[in-house]
């Protein structure tokens, strides 16, 4: 396996670290030494020659190789086993419904959110319970981190450069979560959008920071999901208008509600589209007035479709917490749902 | 115990974009306006529409606006640029 990457002799480990940061390669967090044997090893892991293509960025029309993608995961703590979910992500953010350009160079600020389903969680030891949302564990830290470095150094988003963030958030670091499909009964986010059961999956979203709320004094679905609706309500008021994808991050503690009840996803999001929507004059009482004119009346639904709502199940077992996951810019960045290791629509062969 | 690590960039830069032979003057001449369509670009193009006709004696000024904000524009707006010019874009945040 020939790497073609320039290659640097560097005295030791803490050599390395300044070496990277002096380059603007790094998160500013130390990096994992991208060594030739390191690197090869992610690439046999997912079988791919260093030259092959992941994809082009489809508006500067820069080529991803299997390579620079593998020499950034194993800098962002990446093992072998990991990189295949980093390929599928970066291949779902290529497509060019998920505008990857706009999302990373937006005034916007947003990040790459990240969700894992299937069996490769528990291959990777991905788990979607206590501070689902944070440090979790290791795979979805080094996963959403690889997918950060490889924006850095593959696409050059870097602050002040491609990306024109005028905030950003600390997802921009590393945002990637595990569905917790053990402790649910209902369908992973990656079957609920239209691939088989059992097949490992990751679906990416450009995302804005996640809001926090906490009803835990009810269990009526009703109530509980008035709650996430009112904050998407505000995430309309207080950001935009426009409507999009918006992930639902819902812990045990209410799922369990839900279910008992025998609300399925497809029951949230319907109820979730009807009532996450605002009127255009309601921006008059937070401050926006002055772009309401005479479309006081006209209504904005969080969601296009019910379909839009991405419900994830994860988080720790008490409490009732959940997170309203918003988009960067409505519909204009659509989320992308791809398997990992398989084709689940090619052809049979030919006879 | 030195080590050997890898670059991470994308070494191979894309082909440089060659900038478009300047006009010696404005005068008689079309312009073109791209705007991302946000709100603040409407009264600063509207300016410099004056500004281009009333100053610089510009004979005619086009306004094309993206149909998305934070994706190149449209083919049907590149392709009018041919007739153009020059052609000045902007953002309006």
């Amino acid at each position: 396996m020939q790497l073609t990457s320039k290659a640097y002799d560097v005295e030791d480990i803490w050599a390395v670290q300044e070496f990277y940061h002096s380059k603007g390669w790094t998160d500013g967090l130390p990096v994992v030494p991208p060594s030739p044997d390191a690197v090869q090893a992610c690439l046999e892991w997912a079988m791919m020659a260093p030259e092959q293509l992941v994809g082009i960025e489809p508006v500067r029309g820069v080529a991803i190789t299997a390579e620079k993608l593998a020499i950034n995961a194993v800098m962002a703590g990446c093992l072998p086993m990991h990189f295949p979910a980093v390929l599928t992500a970066f291949t779902a953010m290529l497509q060019p419904e998920f505008l990857l350009h706009g999302a990373t160079a937006s005034t916007g600020g947003c990040a790459v959110f990240v969700v894992l389903n299937g069996p490769i969680r528990q291959e990777l030891g991905a788990v979607g319970g206590f501070n689902a949302l944070g440090n979790s564990d290791r795979a979805t830290m080094v996963i959403g981190r690889a997918l950060r470095l490889a924006l850095i150094n593959i696409l050059e988003v870097r602050p002040g450069g491609i990306d024109r963030s005028t905030l950003g958030h600390p997802g921009k670091l590393s945002f990637c979560v595990a569905e917790d499909e053990e402790d649910t009964t209902w369908l992973p986010l990656s079957v609920q959008r239209g691939l088989p059961a059992g097949v490992s999956a990751v679906t990416v979203m450009a995302a804005g920071a996640p809001r926090q709320i906490m009803n835990e004094w009810t269990t009526r679905p009703e109530e509980i999901l008035e709650t996430f609706a009112a904050e998407m309500r505000a995430n309309l008021r207080h950001y935009s208008l426009h409507g999009g994808n918006y992930a639902l991050i819902i812990p045990k503690q209410l799922r369990e509600h839900l279910q008992s009840a025998g609300w399925s996803k497809t029951d949230i999001a319907a109820f979730i589209h009807e009532r996450a929507r605002v009127y255009r004059r309601e921006w008059a009482e937070v401050g926006k007035g002055a772009v309401v004119r005479d479309r006081g009346d006209s209504i904005y639904p969080a969601l296009g479709s019910a379909d839009d709502l991405l419900v994830i199940a994860a988080g720790g077992p008490a409490g009732g917490f959940g997170a309203v996951i918003p988009p960067w810019l409505g519909h204009k960045s659509r989320a992308v749902t791809l398997p990992i290791g398989a084709c689940v629509d090619c052809e049979p062969p030919k006879q | 115990m030195t080590l050997q690590v890898l670059d991470p960039t994308n070494e191979t830069a894309p082909p440089p974009g060659q900038l478009a032979l300047r006009p010696a003057g404005l005068a008689g001449k079309t312009v073109g306006f791209i705007s991302n369509g946000k709100e603040g670009t409407t009264a600063f193009f509207a300016h410099l529409d004056r500004m281009l006709r009333e100053t610089l004696g510009v004979a005619s000024v086009i306004s094309r606006v993206k149909s998305n904000y934070s994706a190149p524009a449209d083919a049907h707006i590149v392709a009018e640029i041919q007739g153009w010019d020059a052609v000045i874009t902007g953002i309006g945040d």
